[in-house]
């Protein structure tokens, strides 16, 4: 549902600002979103300098310089710090992406503001609530169906066959695409959201796959599929690189191919 | 559709099922877009050529055969793909179930009356340049 104002309690108010580490030299300012169900209230956007001779190349590591140097209570996920389990996925300068592989190098002029990817449930700071992503993934079943008896070795795909994934297999369900998208915040309750389509689409070109009907009646909704608007931010801010509004495309071309 | 506290994400994304629909929408809305390529330009610059010659002068244009027919495709495809349109604005934006179907009745009325107005203008001026 379109709201263009927060919910009551959910606008973030001026928070602390931290002292600034001694005898730094090369200091930056980071905006970073705060709130803590246990403390109540509206959440804050607290102030940090970091030394950033000191901090190491990636937000991630700016993240880890604060935790471990000026405020210990800050909580954000990670994980594999390099770009694989999409943990750390948020917005960062206003860009959805993942904290591992964004460098200091990428980042804009001035102060940077750090939150949690949007439209998402808040568990504490940085962390979203993605239970509602994870069941739109589950919904389109990522995983081969088929009603052929299974091979004693193996099921076997061609090289051109397997190409065809390239592209789609990359995701790491991040959801930096997803909470970037317009239509998803309007409808993210029926939308199933880019990384979802992706994911859908994924099986749907495999050619080992069998339920690609199935798999089509499933999708095929006014809201599921067609709430996709060619936005286009999911494909901007993909840290793998990736497309899926062009994958949401080629699903819209396999319903019109089915009927016509 | 909302539910309460207890009810499990599946529940939730699975929703109301799929509706095994929105293809057609898909395809109407890409059609009409395809026509209006051509007539849109077609009326533009008719339009302007037209304008030039006056009152009398545009009357006289709209009255010939083949403008008429392309007058009246123009607006019904330009109609057409407006409420094709509105239909995913007022879904995308309204939430509320009665709100909405009250909307998508009333854009459905207001673009067939538009149309109609439209047509019988275009027809009329089309039969008094034959009288």
């Amino acid at each position: 549902m379109v709201q263009l104002t927060l919910p009551k309690g959910s606008a973030p108010k001026k928070g602390k600002t931290w002292p600034k580490p001694q005898g730094a030299t090369n200091l930056r300012q980071f905006k970073i979103y705060r709130y803590s169900p246990e403390e109540g209230g509206n959440p804050r956007w607290d102030t940090y300098w970091v030394d950033m001779d000191r901090a190491g190349t990636m937000i991630l590591d700016v993240l880890f310089y604060i935790k471990n140097n000026i405020d210990p209570t800050l909580a954000f996920r990670r994980s594999c710090r390099e770009g694989v389990c999409g943990s750390c996925a948020m917005n960062i300068a206003g860009q959805n992406t993942i904290a591992c592989t964004k460098g200091f190098d990428e980042l804009p002029g001035g102060v940077i503001t750090i939150a949690p990817l949007p439209s998402q449930p808040v568990v504490k700071d940085l962390i979203p609530d993605l239970t509602n992503f994870y069941a739109q993934h589950a919904y389109v079943q990522p995983f081969l169906k088929t009603v052929t008896p299974e091979p004693e070795k193996e099921w076997k795909q061609s090289e051109e066959d397997r190409e065809e994934l390239n592209g789609l297999y990359e995701c790491i369900l991040c959801a930096s695409c997803t909470t970037s998208c317009p239509s998803y915040w309007w409808n993210g309750d029926k939308y199933l959201g880019p990384a979802a389509l992706l994911q859908a689409y994924r099986w749907l070109i495999d050619s080992r796959d069998e339920a690609t009907g199935e798999r089509l009646d499933d999708l095929e909704d006014p809201f599921k599929l067609y709430r996709c608007h060619t936005i286009m931010n999911c494909a901007q801010v993909c840290p793998k690189g990736l497309n899926p509004a062009k994958a949401i495309a080629k699903i819209k071309h396999m319903m019109v191919e089915r009927v016509s | 559709m909302s539910y309460g506290k207890f009810t499990t994400p599946a529940k939730n994304a699975r929703g109301l099922g799929s509706a095994k629909s929105g293809t057609e929408h898909h395809i109407r809305q890409r059609v009409s877009a395809i026509a209006l390529i051509f007539l849109v330009p077609w009326f533009m610059f008719s339009i302007i050529n037209a304008m030039g010659a006056g009152m009398e002068g545009a009357q006289a244009w709209a009255g010939q055969p083949l403008n008429a027919i392309l007058l009246i495709l123009t607006a019904g495809a330009a109609i057409f793909h407006m409420r094709l349109g509105m239909q995913v604005v007022i879904e995308d934006y309204i939430e509320k179930t009665g709100t909405r179907s009250a909307l998508l009745i009333l854009n459905s009325f207001a673009c067939i009356a538009l149309f109609v107005t439209v047509a019988l203008s275009v027809l009329k001026l089309w039969i008094g340049a034959g009288a």
